[in-house]
């Protein structure tokens, strides 16, 4: 390999990191700044934004690697088992943080009354979808969790059970978007 | 069913042992589905009636905010429904995990039921889908 050609695939890795970086930090920010917001429940619902984006970040990130798993190519195991640990973490911080804010979504004026009053189907199709929905992505990812700690990296010679892991994080991602479009959806309708 | 299904799965690994069984991971991937299923179930159930709301409500008391009212609110009866199905979660994965933990299940079928029965589930908790079966099955229970 030229010195040249050293540098230009050096450069590619360097902008792949900064652009995954950079997106990351600008995507946090989207509900990290809920933080700051005029409300008595800012902690609540910068807690379980952050969770929940950090969670669809790692989320999505796992749907490559499980293409890899379902395509039968070579997996690094070691790496792909701490991030499945790291993934079904955020998830419980998710559910966990989901529980806190929703006592408020409850609450006495709050934004269940709001909808209800103004736009009920919300309330009525979409929030009694998503509480229940949400709630997935965290048992699936913990047997994910499970399944490859328990058996190690001889799981590389059962292609069945590889592809099973696989498709088992490609479901928990589709219920964990759901979870966070429908999330945004009702918090843009009306905020804690 | 004491076969390995998968034609790889007769290859020795490298340390010469013999190739994993994949009844734990049946068992680890059932549970959490029939934990999908107490949820919707006790969902439900719980809008039935004022009193089985407050009997599945019982059960999730142990939760922080699962009682209180007021501008700070309460999850209420979520939180029965959240117990239960974690009772089930972990009760059935314990019993199955210990039953099938040496025994080889066809995978190809298991992974066939089990998006089947997620979607299912799903569906089941899409109001638009459910209710007018619920309120069929009501009128018909009298």
């Amino acid at each position: 390999m030229s010195t040249e050609q050293y540098l230009h695939g050096n450069l590619a890795k360097i902008l792949v990191r900064t652009q995954a970086i950079l997106a990351l930090l600008i995507l946090l920010l989207l509900a990290g700044l809920d933080f700051f917001f005029p409300t008595n429940y800012s902690l609540q619902a910068g807690l379980h934004g952050v969770s929940a984006i950090s969670a669809i970040v790692a989320g999505t990130y796992l749907t490559h690697r499980a293409y890899a798993l379902i395509r039968g190519v070579h997996v690094n195991f070691k790496s792909l088992r701490y991030w499945v640990l790291g993934s079904t973490a955020l998830n419980f911080l998710g559910a966990v943080s989901g529980n806190w804010i929703y006592m408020r979504y409850r609450g006495e004026n709050g934004p269940r009354d709001w909808i209800l009053k103004n736009a009920p189907d919300f309330h009525n199709y979409m929030m009694e979808f998503k509480e229940f929905v949400t709630l997935f992505p965290f048992p699936l990812m913990a047997a994910v969790t499970f399944i490859l700690f328990y058996y190690g990296d001889d799981i590389h010679v059962r292609r069945d059970l590889t592809q099973f892991v696989g498709i088992t994080i490609l479901v928990s991602w589709l219920f964990l978007l759901i979870g966070f479009v429908t999330g945004l959806v009702l918090a843009k309708l009306h905020f804690v | 069913m004491n076969q390995h299904p998968n034609n790889q799965s007769s290859v020795k690994n490298s340390d010469n042992k013999s190739p994993p069984v994949s009844g734990p991971l049946v068992a680890a991937t059932l549970a959490p589905v029939l934990g999908f299923y107490t949820l919707m179930i006790s969902h439900h159930i719980s809008r039935v009636s004022k009193a089985l709301d407050q009997l599945v409500h019982a059960y999730g008391y142990w939760i922080p905010g699962s009682l209180g009212n007021g501008p700070d609110g309460s999850i209420g009866s979520y939180s029965g429904k959240e117990t239960l199905a974690l009772m089930v979660w972990f009760l059935s994965w314990g019993i199955f995990h210990f039953l099938w933990r040496k025994q080889e299940l066809p995978v190809n079928r298991w992974i066939t039921l089990f998006l089947g029965s997620l979607a299912f589930v799903t569906l089941c908790l899409f109001h638009p889908f459910i209710d007018p079966i619920l309120m069929l099955l009501l009128s018909t229970g009298g």
